[in-house]
């Protein structure tokens, strides 16, 4: 009798499985000392169903294959002088976003799902980690590989590791990250591999990969194609995590629902950064970030919830609070940027009238009422050569750390502030959501490194704004207004030299 | 033009119209395949062409490269099929389940049975042949008049093969049901086709098994439950069957005294409105309701069976999984229609 073929998983599990063992002259707890602190009870590791079946030889022909067909692209790219066919130089600053803003926050993920990896005792959820790790590394290499042919004729894009460590409102994401590689292994699982990579990373990537396709960067739009067919292994994976640990034991509920309710609430203050890139900056838009809220959380997300619920677990506490935000936060920050851009690393600019117009469409309830007004007063002052900067240190949330700019829920004109008292000390945030968290663990955010409070304490280079401005390594074209810049100008000989031609 | 699609490891064969993707048609086949973006983008319904000439259709680069389209791969989501092809796809094989070839038998109306004011009972006598089917799965009833077929569960065990018992509950509106109420007669044939479906006993996995059952949701669950019992299965099973009043329920008198003749099969009969029924004393509430009062709210353990209209299988999942049964333990009977494949869906489950 011919013997019975192998199903695909039972050959898997005997690549993959089986491989480690139980240690002997070490004890298990000491060999994985991190993984029970956090008072998640694991019953059963065997449990552990590998979302994706990949095993690490098929793993690096596909990345393989995957790396000479972006590389291809870019260099076409390279060669065509593909920079002069974006949008608008403008779009240029999206990139510088991205690059000191996400691209670092890949590498930061690396980092942690390897640290993940090596202190989860189970053998599945091992493997999957390491692979994600490596994928986060990649995605670290192609973004900035694919960048940095921009920085041959762009500002701002040259010092990018520096600037993530240093600038202000750059560490909002950096801090979101510390935050998560600070915790144990299951709570960067839930906040990294479920709330970030499934909950939320379609509000991130598919607005960038869009925005690039729109805006004719092609080597942009292959690098998002070679991430997002790694981003479904990472998406699976928080699932598989999020299912792992609500089936376990009854007592992890709680535990998970504080650390979705947490990271629910610090995902959507970084994606901030995301809701005026995408109704600001991108020249050419894709959809309104009110839009890709409604499409990606509200209805996608509450499908997930909805399932979730027959584990017990609920929607993210203030999930409503955010929706209803979505109608002003990238109006506000947009505002924000647009007084402190000479103190920023990237160029703002007011919209031009069009550009409102297709606002206050999107935005029909908040836009004309609250901002259109703002906006056309900053666009007088600039015609009468008096464009507005903000001059002074900004009050930061301690939690998110942005600036204290958002108001209150149901009252735009109100902004929100909220404080804590810890051990005589006063601590300020930016929403109950921020607050929560702060007084769940004081312990930890007391030691946060906030950028205003260190300029003031002496540590950025010194006491004047060049000073500072100097340390973050800015140089001196990368920030202020886009109308008269360097990068503005040298897109302006562009078009010349294009349309010359064009008439010859 | 349609072309067959054997999907392997279960073997099933499925057809597939020119132009519709392997996945559209394994999901409405009720063949669940692994599936995420569905337009070529992320790769998570890749599967292993065995035999026969496929499209890839749109699938990216990056999702399926070019040494896996030598190696026979595809995208399920994007792929088309040129001739009649097999595939091997990344699913569980199921041990329980058998590979029963789907037959066309005469039959004829042997038994009308009034079961309740809007359930009759039907019985088809196979004339020539017998059925060989696993309990708990259907058949497809062809009626004169009525455009294609109509699917119900069978009743009897698969021992009593000579048969087909059917338990039709009248719909308003319903062709299907309607002809059945008001034209079938003793001695009519009527073309049948079968066994057809996956809810099936998982018998592999012994330990006890609960039942939840709500109106003709019932019918399935008996066939199991007699072919159980007659095979002496000693550990516990549990029927908990909910209809709305006294006047819906049916098998009363057949469960009853199963349960005093076998000590490890408990009955428990639910009404989710007995406030017309004062002698009621058995369970009130729905089927959920009985089920964590009986069970105190803990499942684990246990495996389950879920038939009935889907606001009473949603309500018993997630009763079941508050209780700490999962998904892997539970199993349900679901007719994949037009409009479910449109519905959206999160990717935390599979199967319920």
């Amino acid at each position: 009798m011919a013997v019975k073929k192998m199903g695909l998983k039972q050959k898997y599990a005997h690549l993959t499985r089986g491989l480690d063992w139980e240690t002997t002259y070490e004890k298990m707890d000491d060999v994985f000392p991190y993984d029970k602190f956090e008072g998640i009870k694991i019953t059963d590791w065997s449990k552990w169903e590998d979302p994706f079946r990949l095993t690490m030889d098929s793993y690096w022909k596909f990345q393989a294959e995957k790396e000479r067909k972006l590389y291809a692209v870019i260099d076409a790219f390279a060669q065509n002088n593909g920079q002069t066919n974006i949008s608008d130089a403008r779009y240029v600053n999206v990139l510088k976003l991205f690059l000191t803003g996400i691209s670092p926050e890949e590498y930061q993920a690396h980092r942690g799902f390897a640290f993940t990896g090596r202190h989860l005792r189970g053998v599945g959820p091992r493997v999957a980690c390491q692979q994600q790790s490596l994928d986060e590394l990649r995605h670290f290499q192609t973004q900035c590989h694919t960048i940095s042919h921009f920085n041959k004729f762009f500002n701002g894009l040259s010092e990018f590791r520096t600037m993530h460590d240093r600038v202000f409102y750059l560490s909002v994401p950096k801090s979101f990250f510390d935050d998560a590689r600070t915790s144990g292994p299951f709570e960067f699982m839930v906040a990294i591999g479920f709330a970030f990579e499934y909950v939320l990373t379609n509000l991130l990537f598919v607005p960038f990969m869009s925005g690039a396709a729109y805006n004719g960067d092609m080597s942009t739009v292959t690098f998002g194609f070679s991430a997002q067919s790694d981003e479904s292994r990472h998406m699976t994976l928080g699932i598989e995590v999020i299912k792992f640990l609500l089936e376990q034991h009854p007592d992890n509920l709680p535990i998970v629902q504080e650390w979705v309710d947490k990271w629910f609430w610090r995902g959507f203050r970084l994606l901030g950064l995301v809701s005026m890139m995408m109704d600001y900056m991108l020249p050419k838009k894709v959809m309104s970030w009110k839009e890709a809220w409604e499409i990606y959380f509200v209805e996608a997300g509450g499908t997930l919830f909805k399932d979730l619920e027959r584990y017990g677990l609920k929607m993210p506490k203030y999930h409503e609070q955010a929706t209803e935000a979505c109608e002003h936060i990238s109006h506000q920050l947009w505002g924000l940027l647009y007084q402190l851009s000479h103190v920023a690393g990237l160029h703002a600019w007011m919209p031009s009238d069009e550009d409102m117009d297709w606002l206050s469409e999107k935005y029909p309830n908040t836009f004309d009422k609250y901002y259109r007004p703002r906006f056309e007063l900053w666009k007088q002052q600039e015609a009468e050569g008096k464009r507005f900067y903000f001059n002074g240190l900004l009050q930061l949330c301690h939690t998110c750390q942005l600036p204290m700019t958002f108001t209150e829920p149901d009252d735009p004109t109100t902004t929100c502030f909220r404080e804590s008292e810890y051990e005589g000390q006063h601590f300020h945030f930016c929403s109950d959501g921020c607050k929560d968290i702060f007084d769940r663990e004081p312990e930890k955010y007391i030691s946060s490194w906030l950028p205003i409070q260190q300029i003031f304490q002496g540590n950025c280079g010194g006491p004047t704004v060049p000073d500072v401005l100097k340390w973050y390594m800015f140089g001196p074209n990368d920030g202020a207004e886009y109308v008269g810049s360097e990068d503005h100008k040298l897109w302006e000989s562009w078009k010349n030299t294009t349309t010359k031609e064009a008439a010859e | 033009m349609t072309y067959t699609l054997t999907i392997e490891p279960l073997g099933e064969e499925i057809e597939v119209e020119e132009g519709q993707t392997i996945l559209d048609a394994a999901l409405r086949a009720g063949i669940y395949l692994p599936h995420a973006c569905g337009h070529g983008l992320c790769g998570t319904c890749k599967v292993d062409v065995l035999d026969g000439e496929v499209d890839h259709g749109d699938a990216s680069p990056f999702a399926l490269m070019d040494f896996e389209r030598d190696e026979g791969k595809t995208l399920a989501c994007e792929c088309r099929l040129q001739s009649d092809v097999t595939i091997e796809a990344d699913i569980d094989e199921d041990e329980d389940a058998r590979r029963i070839k789907v037959k066309d038998f005469d039959c004829e109306v042997a038994e009308i049975t009034n079961l309740t004011h809007d359930v009759k009972g039907i019985t088809f006598k196979i004339n020539g042949d017998t059925i060989d089917f696993q309990a708990g799965q259907y058949v497809n009833v062809t009626l004169p008049g009525v455009d294609g077929t109509r699917a119900f569960s069978i009743a009897n065990p698969p021992s009593e093969n000579d048969k087909i018992e059917l338990q039709v509950r009248l719909v308003k509106g319903g062709k299907g049901t309607t002809y059945i109420h008001e034209n079938l007669k003793l001695g009519d044939k009527i073309k049948i086709s079968g066994p057809y479906g996956r809810f099936i006993t998982r018998k592999s996995r012994g330990g006890a098994k609960l039942f939840l059952a709500g109106g003709t949701g019932v019918s399935s669950p008996r066939s199991m439950i007699l072919e159980l019992l007659g095979e002496g299965y000693s550990e516990p099973i549990t029927l908990i069957h909910g209809v709305r009043t006294r006047n819906d329920l049916y098998g009363f008198d057949e469960f009853t005294a199963l349960a005093s003749k076998h000590p490890n099969f408990t009955y428990i009969p639910a009404l989710s409105d007995a406030d017309g029924d004062g002698d009621w004393s058995g369970s009130k509430g729905f089927v959920h309701d009985a089920a964590k009062e009986h069970f105190g709210g803990i499942f684990a353990g246990q495996t389950a069976y879920l038939c009935g209209p889907p606001p009473m299988i949603d309500a018993c999942i997630t009763a079941l999984m508050r209780g700490r049964l999962f998904e892997r333990d539970i199993f349900t009977e679901k007719f994949l229609t037009q409009n479910d494949a449109a519905q959206t869906k999160s990717p935390l489950f599979k199967r319920i």
